[in-house]
């Protein structure tokens, strides 16, 4: 068990002096194990984006009660589908690349670019397994919302670029949002840092292992203020990554693709794999900062490697979220920013508040019942005030009428 | 002295790599703030702009100072950019064309004037401070916890009062969004 747990790393070292007793110098065997990490972990995720682009049409058929994409196979095998990503890609590389002629082009070529990086740079921090982090960083959380950050820049170049109005409208709803989710999305992630003492993921992960009576996991997400803040998180988290319900930057409904409209081939394949690969970093972090990590949830189930279960519990984040677009009907642009700063901010705050009293209440009994009070009493009361609002008014136009 | 130097690059590139990767971000820094100050195009500047933001966070980071370098890309790349952008985007054209910015008047050598003397103001401060008698020895090292410490410490006042200036500032910034929502 010990040896599978290990596996990828002992893999890693035994290739590199496998080289190294061939006399291959010491720098080129640190660029190649640099190298190779880089290459697996893009790997990995890029395989996690192509199964997924098929099992989201899968689940989303499913919730409506139809077959999905079930066609494409190998040869005589049709393997139920699961081919479908290799036709898209083909697709994809093959269709004409439009760009508009009064576009400015290098921008709207740099976008997807743009787009990319900070979505692969990301997964550089996140925790993978026991002793498997690509850059252990002290500041990692920091890392990851810093570099998140360029995502925004991405967005509005694809949107001014394409010199489309849709396109300039979906980047400003797009940005506009961005900005709005971040701050409850960075709140809930500073509450997590704060409980374990450090900004380093894999410092948080290690503050959440244990057993509370040898069964029950000490996930942040199983005390009020984890709970509480691990849900804010998922909603700003579903918003940073466009997904539905707020995924109105690209309403087809309104504004045929948002700053998407003017892209075509490869170049879209390109944002629709940085806004996937973008979900799965952000679902890693909420694993992370949340869920345990790569801790198993059981202590007897601590023979299955680490990085199965980070794996596992990424994938099944990634499903909820398909779950969530499957049944909840898009936002309006100023219901989605009403709850963000109405709802969610205050939400972080009393999460915050909580996660304080629990600590210095002793982390007891007492915490816990102190905790939850200063949870679920703003819950409560911010929950009734809402659905009174916007539950039977009269819809007011400002500017449209 | 060559031979010397090329036999150093074969034996370990990666440290003059190392030593030499320091100047590219410097030089894309300096180069992309160049552009957004000659750029016509306000877009394009803006985003040169923010390419020099990008450049900064990584010099700092590579001079060390990581946690500055993150909080720089985090507020300048993530925040300001926007900011810029969106103050770029909700600016009627014509009206911009006629009225040009407040220094327009000044032309190029104006701005080029003003530009050195506040680089003269910032650099007669920054030797007139205890730091720049440090002897440059020991590279520095900032660990996260000890500039959390230190904030949560000695810095406390000043970042108690920082975050009420913030605060002013956001719910001034709301009034003055809802003033033309009054009948």
């Amino acid at each position: 068990m010990d040896l599978l747990e290990r596996a990828p790393i002992e893999l890693k070292s035994w290739f590199l002096s496998l080289l190294g007793s061939f006399g291959v110098p010491q720098w080129i065997l640190s660029v190649l194990s640099a190298l190779l990490i880089i290459g697996t972990v893009i790997g990995v995720f890029l395989g996690l984006f192509a199964l997924m682009s098929v099992m989201e049409r899968k689940i989303l058929a499913r919730a409506q009660n139809r077959y999905g994409p079930n066609r494409v196979g190998f040869f005589r095998w049709r393997l139920f589908g699961l081919f479908q990503p290799v036709a898209d890609g083909i697709k994809m590389i093959t269709k004409e690349d439009l760009v508009p002629r009064t576009a400015d082009k290098a921008v709207h070529f740099l976008a997807p670019v743009a787009m990319m990086i900070p979505a692969l740079m990301v997964l550089a921090i996140l925790p993978y397994g026991r002793d498997m982090v690509p850059a252990e960083l002290d500041a990692g959380l920091l890392y990851f919302f810093a570099v998140g950050a360029g995502t925004e820049v991405a967005v509005f170049m694809a949107g001014w670029a394409s010199n489309n109005k849709y396109s300039v409208l979906g980047a400003m709803r797009a940005i506009a949002q961005m900005i709005s989710y971040e701050i409850p999305l960075v709140i809930a992630a500073i509450i997590a840092a704060m409980i374990s003492g450090s900004l380093s993921p894999s410092a948080i992960v290690a503050a959440q292992g244990g057993f509370t009576w040898g069964f029950v996991p000490q996930w942040f997400v199983f005390t009020p203020w984890g709970f509480a803040a691990c849900l804010v998180f998922y909603i700003g988290a579903l918003a940073e990554s466009n997904r539905s319900p707020f995924d109105l930057p690209e309403g087809e409904s309104e504004l045929v693709a948002g700053h998407l409209t003017e892209y075509s081939g490869f170049k879209y394949a390109t944002f629709f794999m940085a806004e996937y690969v973008g979900m799965f970093a952000v679902c890693g972090m909420l694993v992370t900062l949340f869920l345990g990590g790569w801790q198993a949830p059981l202590p007897l189930l601590t023979i299955i490697p680490s990085w199965c279960w980070f794996l596992g519990k990424v994938c099944f984040v990634a499903f909820t979220m398909v779950w969530v677009r499957a049944t909840l009907p898009r936002l309006r642009i100023d219901h989605l920013l009403a709850f963000a700063w109405k709802f969610l901010l205050p939400m972080s705050f009393a999460a915050f508040l909580a996660a304080a009293c629990w600590h210095y209440a002793g982390r007891g009994p007492l915490a816990w019942f102190l905790s939850l009070a200063i949870v679920a009493v703003p819950y409560l009361i911010l929950g009734t005030a809402f659905s009174n609002r916007f539950a039977l008014s009269r819809r007011l136009y400002q500017f449209s009428e | 002295m060559i031979c010397d130097f090329l036999k150093t690059c074969c034996a370990d590139p990666l440290k003059l790599l190392g030593e030499w990767f320091v100047l590219l971000p410097a030089m894309v820094l300096l180069l992309s703030a160049a552009a957004a100050a000659v750029m016509r195009n306000l877009i394009r500047a803006a985003l040169c702009l923010t390419l020099s933001f990008i450049a900064l966070g990584i010099v700092f980071i590579t001079l060390g100072a990581e946690f500055v370098g993150f909080v720089q890309l985090l507020v300048y790349v993530g925040a300001v950019a926007m900011v810029i952008v969106f103050a770029i985007l909700l600016t009627r054209p014509d009206q911009l064309a006629k009225s040009g910015s407040a220094f327009s008047g000044l032309g190029p050598a104006g701005g080029a004037a003003a530009g050195f003397v506040a680089l003269a103001v910032l650099l007669g401060f920054i030797f007139a401070s205890p730091l720049a008698k440090k002897p440059l020895s020991a590279p520095v090292s900032a660990p996260v916890a000890a500039i959390g410490e230190a904030l949560m410490g000695d810095y406390v006042v000043a970042l108690i009062a920082v975050g009420i200036l913030l605060t002013a500032a956001l719910v001034g910034a709301s009034v003055l969004a809802l003033e033309d929502k009054q009948p």
